[in-house]
């Protein structure tokens, strides 16, 4: 079953509406155990998904169900599953809203060479400097070369080819006493080796830290420095909010034109959805819908200006243009870099797993490595928690002018807030 | 009645061995691991329903693992024509020799690996079930979890929304090799339920689930847990937070479970232990855990979502004692790892679909019931929490840190719950510490299975965990 033979398909299979999205990905993986290779593999796979609409109720309601169709299905396989998902359509019913329309959109075909991707990687890993006492455990190198195609039933049939790459990590730090380890996942769209190496470096500089990092201490209420990519975990925060899913399900509470905290003495964050971020594993000319993607503010100085999102929650909100954004850029930020590094604070830079929920606010994580800065002196700490909720912490959220970039969010350098939970280590 | 083995596998099963014959003469091991997993994904909720014939383990595809001087190299692909595999080797080893070239170019040294056990073996399981996703009354489901919805929301009008999901999957696997012909089908399901309420500008959320190895049929499970999971999230709209500090906990089974799978799931899978990333490997036929502490982990230990009859390299289904009275026994192990090791593989090689590696992973992980009752158990305490409710759970395999963020703490004083709650809670500590603080364990046990399992921060498979409810001492925040 080829791309065109299921379009033939879904043209003669009497649904009032379709999408069908075609993506091809050529993938070349390394595993590495220490520097010695673990093994390698070779994705060469073809997914093809479709989603058909019946309009039902006078055309006030519209049922709709997807599926995948294998491609090693045969023509009347291949017409049996669309008619059994054109069936469930009948049940699963939304109110109605439109598909996409063709748009004017900008060329993304990338040139995409997985040879010299991959080199890259191997290259960057290989020369990074490592001695005794630090050094990267094991690591995994992947590199895909996409070829996507989007076509739906008002005429839309964009083709796009793009990278998307992703490196895990694992580093450790030893000394006589003990061994540690710390944990990165990269993703970006090609290999940035200069990027890669600062911050691998940046993490074998942690696990040093780590060795010597003392309890955490109990400290309740603190001001907290967010510095590494866990940052990104906040901002992400805000944008579900501002997505027109959480809005229409009731799971967000903020409005247009409303101050999202108008008491609020910190920064007022500025967020924009943007259509390409260099090094981007999610640059795109179309969202998966085939919207065109676009540069659009969705909240300036705290204030939300528009919600993102796909087709159907944006008509139902009355929100004609926008997209399933996947770039990000926030901003906004006053804070210098001596502002928001003052007083006692303590500076995470390892969690096991730094979480916030995007439905409460909450926030959770185990400390793995932070830096105690307390009348003028630092001292690495690691265990106990840090917890809250963005939605009181918000009011005192400061973040800094300077940017960093990670994958397809780009992000002020550094965030700190105020009075959140420490639970630290009993020593005694 | 027994789940049908795939048609589409079975008729790719000569020619996966004539593509084997066609790769033998260039290297000196190959198997192939060919899937048909059909399954749908369905959502009722009051803004919103959807319904896709997709999900997690749904696949139809096939991955070439081939050994040579040493070093394993896997090809994945679900197109072109399986009546000429002289095509697909060709083309096989043409994209794997381009890869070769570069990690020539990078000078790069291979972990230099014996190949597998091959010997004779013939699996061919349909396990039973109670229905088949594929055959499902799919208006009724809807109907049915949109009832659910409806009855949930009318409970409360803080309560804004309840999304009933569930997910139903009849897997199909076939491994062969020059000496092996397993195949296997089975079905399991997983149904959740999560209400949403506001109060006071806040957003709050309560879940819980059911799951077993049957068909979409377990639905009705659902309807017993609406009003228990309704109760639940409003005392979360009114709940506090816990002052930080240590207290004696009781963890209900589910919280049991993610102990287990966070504490000595991941830090006994023994691809860590080549890697050198697990404390586990020093401490086999040492104390972790109190004389109370049992743990199973395995395909055979308890029949939930992860019940299979062989991994995704061929071996049997397991069922491995890893704690036994708090002594630490041994690791769960795939066959690669086994082989560097100089171990035998314990049926645990599993893989997201065929388009990803193989590494050491749970499959149902268990601590053994004990003889308290609940009620004893709180009785005992003078100050502290019983933990409700999983959110998410991270484990730290080379310093034995764990981390679990729980729904709720019911708070207990004087050996009685006092009725307040508080929420989230989160638990950190040292494994070996918490495990060696269970001091209680009730007599009773439960399995859940609606979670999925990362190896790091990817490769999400289907995990089952549960146990007993314990009483123990944890660090809270």
């Amino acid at each position: 079953m080829t791309c065109d033979e299921l379009i033939t398909l879904l043209k003669e299979s009497g649904a009032d509406a379709w999408e069908l999205t075609d993506i091809k990905t050529e993938g070349w993986e390394f595993y590495f155990i220490g520097k010695k290779l673990d093994q390698n593999r070779v994705r060469d796979v073809e997914h093809m998904s479709i989603k058909v609409y019946r309009t039902l109720k006078e055309g006030k309601m519209l049922g709709t169900a997807s599926g995948e169709i294998d491609p090693t299905l045969s023509r009347d396989e291949a017409k049996k599953r669309i008619t059994d998902i054109l069936k469930d359509a009948e049940y699963v019913i939304n109110p109605y809203y439109e598909l996409n329309k063709p748009a004017e959109t900008v060329e993304n075909m990338q040139e995409v060479d997985l040879a010299a991707i991959a080199k890259d990687y191997l290259e960057t890993i290989k020369n990074i400097r490592r001695d005794d006492n630090s050094f990267i455990n094991s690591c995994e190198v992947f590199a895909d070369k996409c070829h996507s195609r989007f076509v739906n039933s008002e005429g839309i049939d964009v083709t796009q080819i793009y990278p998307s790459s992703m490196l895990e990590v694992v580093v450790n730090a030893r000394n006589a006493d003990k061994e540690i380890e710390l944990y990165r996942l990269y993703t970006a769209g090609t290999c940035d080796r200069s990027a890669l190496t600062r911050d691998i470096e940046e993490l074998m500089r942690f696990g040093v830290d780590r060795l010597d990092a003392k309890p955490t201490p109990a400290l309740e209420k603190t001001a907290v420095l967010f510095s590494t990519r866990d940052a990104v975990e906040l901002y992400k925060w805000f944008v579900s909010k501002l997505s027109a899913n959480f809005r229409y399900m009731n799971l967000s509470d903020w409005e247009i034109g409303k101050a999202i905290a108008p008491s609020a003495s910190g920064d007022r964050l500025t967020l924009t959805a943007r259509a390409f971020i260099e090094g981007s594993s999610k640059n795109r000319s179309v969202d998966n819908e085939g919207a065109p993607t676009a540069d659009i503010t969705l909240m300036e100085n705290g204030v939300p200006v528009q919600y993102w999102g796909s087709r159907q929650f944006r008509y139902y909100l009355g929100i004609d243009d926008g997209y399933i954004a996947m770039n990000f850029e926030a901003g906004g930020g006053t804070g210098t870099k001596e502002s928001l590094c003052s007083g006692s604070y303590m500076e995470i830079v390892e969690f096991s797993d730094f979480s916030v929920d995007d439905v409460t606010g909450d926030i959770a994580g185990e400390i793995r490595l932070g830096y105690w800065h307390d009348s003028g002196k630092v001292t690495p700490v690691s265990g106990g928690s840090i917890s809250g909720s963005l939605t009181e912490l918000i009011n005192e959220m400061r973040f800094s002018g300077a940017a960093r970039h990670y994958d397809n969010y780009l992000i002020p350098e550094l965030t700190r807030l105020e009075g959140v939970n420490i639970t630290g280590i009993r020593t005694e | 009645m027994k789940a049908p083995f795939s048609s589409w596998l079975a008729g790719q099963a000569e020619p996966v061995k004539d593509l084997i014959a066609a790769l033998s003469s260039h290297y000196d091991y190959v198997s192939v691991l060919a899937t048909d997993s059909c399954g749908f994904n369905m959502v009722a909720s009051q803004k919103n329903r959807m319904m896709e014939r997709k999900t997690l383990t749904s696949e139809r595809g096939m991955v070439v693992r081939v050994h040579r001087d040493g070093l394993y190299s896997e090809y994945s692909f679900n197109a072109g024509d399986m009546t000429d595999v002289g095509a697909i080797a060709a083309k096989m080893r043409g994209i794997l020799d381009k890869q070769l070239a570069v990690l020539a170019a990078t000078g790069t040294e291979v972990y230099d690996t014996d190949k597998p056990d091959d010997s004779p073996l013939q699996i061919f399981s349909e396990m039973e079930t109670d229905s088949l996703p594929e055959d499902y009354d799919i208006n009724a489901l809807m109907r049915e979890l949109q009832s659910y919805s409806d009855r949930a929301v009318a409970i409360d009008e803080r309560i804004v929304e309840c999304r009933c999901r569930l997910s139903s999957n009849h897997i199909n696997k076939m491994f062969i090799t020059s000496n092996r012909d397993e195949r296997q089908s089975y079905v399991f399901t997983e149904a959740s339920i999560a209400v949403f309420g506001t109060a006071d500008g806040h957003t709050e959320l309560a879940f819980d689930g059911v799951s077993d190895r049957n068909g979409p049929a377990i639905s009705g499970k659902l309807g017993d847990l609406i009003e228990k999971t309704a109760a639940n999230l409003l005392e979360t709209l009114t709940a506090g937070r816990v002052t930080p500090g240590e207290y004696d906990i009781i963890t209900t089974p589910e919280v049991t479970g993610l102990i287990a799978h966070e504490a000595f799931g991941h830090g006994v899978e023994m691809d860590m232990f080549v890697k050198k990333r697990a404390l586990g490997a020093d401490y086999i036929g040492k104390r972790v855990g109190s004389d109370l502490v049992t743990m199973h982990e395995g395909a055979l230990c308890v029949t939930d979502v992860a019940s299979y009859a062989f991994d995704d390299e061929g071996t049997p289904a397991g069922d491995v004692t890893e704690i036994d009275h708090g002594i630490l026994k041994t690791g769960i192990c795939d066959a690669l790892s086994a082989i560097r090791l100089g171990t035998r593989p314990t049926g645990n090689g599993k893989r997201q679909n065929f388009e990803h590696k193989v590494y050491t992973r749970m499959t149902n992980t268990m601590f053994d019931s004990g003889e308290d009752t609940l009620e004893d158990m709180i009785a005992s305490i003078e100050e502290g929490y019983l933990l409700e409710g999983m959110y998410s759970g991270m484990e730290d395999p080379k310093h034995w840190g764990i981390q679990c963020i729980t729904a709720r703490g019911r708070e207990i004083r004087n050996g009685k719950l006092t009725g307040r709650v508080v929420a989230p809670v989160i638990m950190t500590g040292y494994v070996p510490d918490l495990l060696g603080s269970i001091s209680m364990v009730s007599s009773d046990r439960y399995s859940f299975g609606n979670g999925s399992c990362g190896k790091g921060h990817k490769e999400w498979v289907k995990v089952s965990d549960g146990g007993p409810y314990l009483k123990a001492r944890a660090r809270l925040g």
